[in-house]
């Protein structure tokens, strides 16, 4: 019984990654056409990256990386960007001030002030709380 | 404007509560004393000081009703305070907790209260008139971690709880022989009605609208959850906002409710013709802080001091930079009590913090809040 869930998790776990190498490719196309902030969208769209075990994580965090790192404009993808994503964008910004890579740093912090600026203290705070949904 | 009055009390408050006519506020200055405090001419003159606890007081209730005051404190008893002939008597309460009490509630009908306690449980007090002698009741085994906050729907039955494991709970608190039996509504003492797991965080300020119909509670994670149709199947609403967390809220009338907290301004949230629940606006003028913040609090305080220091090079002074703040309070608010209803409306209602003032405000100057109202 154990093993059959295992296998059904294992299941999730690929059919997750395959969604995630479809987004990539879709985020490549977006980025070739310049429209980074519809990369940034469907690069976050979806919560099922949450609930997907590290390796999932591990490759959902790559696709939003590339397109967080394709943004120039900070305030004008702020202001296209709709509120629902704040929450979910601070959380990779995090992941990325996490990684402790220069250049990655570098281009989180400077969206991070925008950002709290835009979505306020209380982003963070849904950020620094939420134990459960980690990116 | 509407705050109509301000009045710095103390250094600190913990908590207030008013008497049934309004004309006298008790407050905790923080510490192991309630003072009481009755208008005089336009000036507040301290009246009675009830000593008796040994640790601060966390919770203050006086029942219109009764005229009675119920405390909780950290010492982990509470006392029942009744007006004899000019003096407030004291009866003890044991609660039989082995953590601090943290808030307390008088029922609709006043014959009985809620303890919420670090010890993961609520109390539930009532008086036995043979053995002269208040008794309570334990729920036990239901929290998974201290109890922030209680309230009592208006059926006198329910109790609403929020916790620090993140959740928000209904229970029955009926008692043989307190509570008349309604056929109805057959439950029993200490049953678990409702467990709301909305908060990833801790939660606090729960109460019930003025009809019971709605439910709403804060999470330290800067939301504000409103429950609908509470029973079996109900209806969750999250509405998150910007700013610092809530501490406590209140249900001006069924469509609206102010929260206040760590962001020391109270917010006006307010459902429209759908149900659907949103935020509105500020309560009185949100100013700027100066030396370089942005977003007027404590943390921005902070902040701001740190980027003065870094691109001055000098050290502006924390008390100073508080006095700049055009907001009323000038540190969390930690609690909202009305004061006077119209029907099922409240027009006008008092809060207190962490800075020591209680603030009298009044929705009637508040064109756009009123329309909003009914």
């Amino acid at each position: 019984m154990a093993k059959a869930e295992r296998f059904v998790e294992a299941d999730n776990a690929e059919a997750i990654i395959t969604r995630i190498e479809h987004k990539s490719r879709k985020i490549e196309s977006l980025l070739k056409q310049y429209k980074p902030v519809e990369a940034l969208k469907t690069a976050l769209e979806g919560t099922y990256a949450m609930t997907g075990d590290e390796r999932c994580k591990s490759a959902h965090w790559i696709v939003v990386h590339r397109a967080i790192m394709a943004i120039k404009d900070v305030d004008g993808m702020l202001s296209s960007l709709d509120p629902e994503y704040y929450d979910i964008l601070m959380k990779y910004l995090y992941r990325g001030l996490a990684t402790g890579d220069r250049p990655t740093c570098d281009q989180c912090l400077r969206i991070h002030e925008k950002l709290t600026e835009k979505a306020g203290l209380g982003c963070i705070l849904r950020f620094l709380t939420d134990t459960v949904n980690t990116v | 404007m509407a705050v109509t009055a301000v009045h710095q009390l103390a250094q600190c408050i913990t908590c207030h509560a008013w008497s049934a006519d309004r004309s006298m506020v008790a407050l905790c200055p923080n510490n192991s004393e309630v003072h009481i405090y009755r208008l005089v001419e336009d000036k507040w003159e301290k009246v009675h000081v009830l000593q008796k606890h040994d640790q601060i007081i966390s919770g203050i209730d006086w029942g219109a009703r009764s005229n009675k005051i119920v405390t909780a404190s950290h010492d982990r008893n509470s006392y029942v305070w009744n007006l004899e002939r000019s003096e407030w008597v004291p009866t003890l309460v044991i609660l039989r907790l082995n953590r601090a009490a943290l808030c307390v509630q008088w029922s609709p009908k006043e014959n009985k209260f809620a303890v919420g306690s670090g010890a993961k449980t609520v109390c539930i007090c009532y008086y036995e008139q043979e053995n002269n002698w208040w008794v309570s009741k334990l729920i036990r085994k239901r929290h998974d971690s201290s109890v922030t906050s209680v309230s009592w729907h208006p059926d006198n039955i329910l109790v609403a709880s929020t916790s620090t494991d993140g959740k928000c709970r209904i229970f029955s608190t009926f008692i043989k022989g307190v509570d008349a039996r309604d056929p109805k509504k057959e439950s029993r003492f200490g049953e678990l009605i409702v467990q709301l797991d909305l908060s990833s965080s801790w939660t606090f300020g729960v109460k019930w609208s003025p009809s019971g119909n709605t439910l709403a509670y804060v999470g330290h994670n800067s939301v504000i959850y409103f429950v609908d149709d509470v029973g079996p199947s109900p209806l969750a609403q999250n509405v998150v906002f910007r700013d610092l967390p809530l501490r406590d809220v209140l249900f001006v009338s069924e469509k609206m409710v102010i929260g206040v907290g760590y962001d020391c301004i109270p917010m006006v949230f307010a459902a429209d013709e759908r149900g659907i629940w949103s935020f509105i606006r500020y309560l009185g003028e949100r100013k700027a802080v100066s030396s370089g913040s942005r977003y007027g609090s404590q943390f921005s305080e902070a902040f701001g001091k740190f980027y003065g220091q870094a691109k001055l090079g000098v050290s502006n002074d924390a008390v100073e930079t508080s006095r700049t703040r055009g907001v009323v309070h000038e540190n969390c608010i930690n609690s909202i009590i009305p004061l006077s209803r119209q029907g099922t409306q409240i027009r006008r209602f008092s809060t207190s913090g962490l800075d020591g003032k209680i603030v009298m405000w009044d929705l009637e100057t508040e064109q756009d809040l009123l329309e909003l109202l009914v």
